[in-house]
């Protein structure tokens, strides 16, 4: 198991955002995890990835507790993410984004490989603009890209990526799914937050929805996305879990 | 990025140099241009001792914009303490040379070592002022700098024992001449000096760091940043040159209060012709400074009854630049480079 995570709470004031959430990853699974907007997906991420200490419950990860420990320390032992909206730096050229990562991610480049180590990240995700480009000139779904090119940079056992795959035309999608198997058959455990119901059949082998903050079911993208619970917690929303789509 | 074209250059004695002069910050202009502020002041008019102390003054400018701007153009972050900082140093400095009130013998200790001591004062505030600013992003953090900064002032205002408080104290100089000109070559190689160290740390990964920090903390947190480290060095390190400037400020006026020297306005100043020059260049300040000083004592000279002036004008640019222009002069200069390279891409 490569996380494990024991009843993760957070809370914001009088919100509870995420609510006992406990989750097994297994190694080389790649892990959707999937509810309404506001449902508290991202908040979990940012929960166990360091960007706050969650409230209540154990986070563990390669088999040590984690809980609460900072972003860049979670960075050092092997875990990366990508943000949901795109946050690269905006006054750096698209190469130099992604030597961030690969210079202080857990295994200590110097400037020169990982110069080498940025540009393969960016050829795998398929970035075709010159790398010399400002990442202030990028458009939202090429941002997505540098931001995951940085993010496998750090070379990761696990990685994060939060609604990657939102905003892409049908076309894109193929891609990026390709891309995601891609990055799991290197070695790399995923966690992907997910809206696209295509995109989760297509790639995850296991599913987990939460509504409120709580887990409301899961276990494969059939089973889950045909449990009445969870197209009951989808009525409403722009993208109603249809299991045959 | 090394393009073939410099390869083959650099195996000719032009191309070896020019690459030296890469590493160490410059360009062959730069460089042009500061073997021609070095020497300006032997030609007249400029041998004029009042038009050296004026290249003088530009040049103590210079150098605490360049130090200023390796905190606000890299981490983002205005150090509204900085010319407090700057004045810790100088009353350090002052302070061991002229009575060393601590090892209790007179005559103190020589200024080319007091400065340092000086530095190394206001390095560990500086040190202690990333700590408390750390927590705070922004607004917050240039606030805490300036209450710090507030707080020294007092000090020395208060501590007349060892500083005289407001009366000023008049701290020995560093020669004893008439002239002005080795004043010019001391600031001029301390402005050099600052820039090239500076320059060397940002163009490293710790640049990049500081980077990574001041143009997106959760992206570089994620990234594996530590930006407690980062922050609090490059505090340290600015606040270590602020400081030593401020020993040349001491044992060149010979004068200190802390009024003159302390004050918020001083740093508003150096923030002015920082901004002006552009952000995170390091040397867009150098560029500013200089014509600044001639053309604010020149209005001095011509409109003595008008005083703060200068803060006036200072003011009106530097807004104006921030609204319409707030990539600077270095700014400017990058993007006219890339328009004539472009230019002369489409012509080949
Ligand atoms: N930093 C924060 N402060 C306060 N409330 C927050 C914060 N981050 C998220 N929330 C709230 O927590 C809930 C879950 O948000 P989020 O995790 O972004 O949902 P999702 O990613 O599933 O769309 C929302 O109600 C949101 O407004
Ligand atoms: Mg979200």
């Amino acid at each position: 198991m490569i996380l494990d995570t024991k009843e993760v709470t957070k809370r914001f004031g009088g919100l509870t955002a995420v609510n006992q959430v406990s989750m097994q990853i297994e190694e080389g699974e790649i892990f959707g995890l999937i509810g309404p907007n506001g449902a508290g997906k991202t908040t979990f991420l940012n929960s166990i990835a360091g960007k706050f200490p969650p409230t209540s419950g154990k986070v563990f990860f390669l088999g040590e507790e984690t809980t609460g420990l900072p972003a860049e320390v979670m960075c050092k032992r092997g875990l990366a993410r990508t943000f949901q909206i795109p946050r690269p730096f905006p006054k750096m050229t698209v190469l130099e984004n992604v030597k961030v990562g690969a210079v202080f991610g857990p295994s200590a480049h110097g400037l020169k490989s990982a110069e080498l180590r940025a540009q393969e990240a960016l050829e795998f995700v398929e970035f075709n603009l010159p790398i010399d480009t400002p990442a202030s000139q990028l458009n939202a779904v090429q941002l997505k890209r540098i931001d995951l090119a940085r993010a496998i940079s750090c070379q990761p056992k696990l990685l994060l990526l939060d609604e990657l795959a939102s905003g892409l035309t049908p076309g894109e999608l193929d891609s990026m799914m390709a891309l995601i198997k891609r990055i799991r058959d290197d070695g790399v455990t995923i966690i992907a937050i997910e809206h696209i119901m295509r995109v989760i059949k297509g790639i995850c082998d296991e599913v987990m929805v939460i509504e409120y903050g709580t887990t409301i079911a899961e276990g494969t993208p059939d089973e889950v996305l045909n449990n009445p619970k969870v197209i009951e917690a989808y009525l409403g929303e722009e993208e109603v879990p249809n299991a045959g789509a | 990025m090394n393009s073939t074209a410099t390869y083959e250059e650099k195996g000719t004695a032009w191309g070896k140099f020019v690459s030296f002069l890469n590493k160490i910050g410059f360009s062959p202009l730069g460089f042009f241009l500061l073997i021609i502020l070095a020497l300006l002041p032997n030609f007249y008019p400029f041998s004029e001792e009042y038009i050296v102390r004026w290249l003088i003054m530009g040049a103590f400018l210079a150098a605490q914009a360049v130090a200023f701007d390796f905190t606000a153009g890299y981490i983002n972050i205005v150090n509204f303490g900085f010319a407090a900082l700057l004045g810790l140093g100088a009353y350090t400095s002052g302070i061991f040379a002229n009575t060393t009130p601590f090892l209790l013998f007179a005559p103190g200790l020589n200024p080319w070592l007091t400065i340092w001591l000086g530095a190394i004062m206001a390095g560990l505030v500086g040190f202690v002022l990333g700590i408390l600013t750390l927590r705070l992003r922004g607004i917050f953090a240039a606030v805490m700098a300036w209450f710090v900064g507030i707080a020294l002032m007092g000090l020395v205002n208060n501590l007349t024992e060892l500083t005289r408080g407001p009366l000023g104290m008049n701290p020995v100089k560093f020669i004893e001449t008439p002239n002005n000109l080795p004043y010019f070559y001391i600031i001029l190689a301390m402005m050099v000096m600052i820039y090239v160290v500076l320059k060397l740390v940002v163009g490293s990964n710790i640049g990049l760091a500081f980077k990574a920090i001041g143009q997106n903390p959760d992206a570089a947190r994620a990234s594996g940043i530590n930006p407690t480290k980062y922050l609090v060095f490059n505090f340290t390190l600015s606040a270590f040159f602020a400081g030593l400037l401020g020993g040349f400020y001491a044992h060149f006026f010979g004068s200190l209060t802390p009024s003159t020297l302390m004050h918020t306005s001083k740093t508003v100043e150096v923030l002015a012709i920082a901004y002006i020059g552009g952000r995170g260049s390091l040397w867009g300040g150098v560029t500013i400074a200089f014509p600044f000083v001639f053309f604010i004592e020149f209005l001095r000279s011509n409109l003595s009854s008008l005083p703060g002036l200068h803060l006036v004008i200072y003011g009106v640019l530097m807004v104006t630049i921030m609204i319409y222009y707030p990539a600077g002069f270095s700014g400017f200069y990058f993007w006219t480079v890339a328009k004539v390279k472009t230019l002369i891409k489409k012509n080949k």
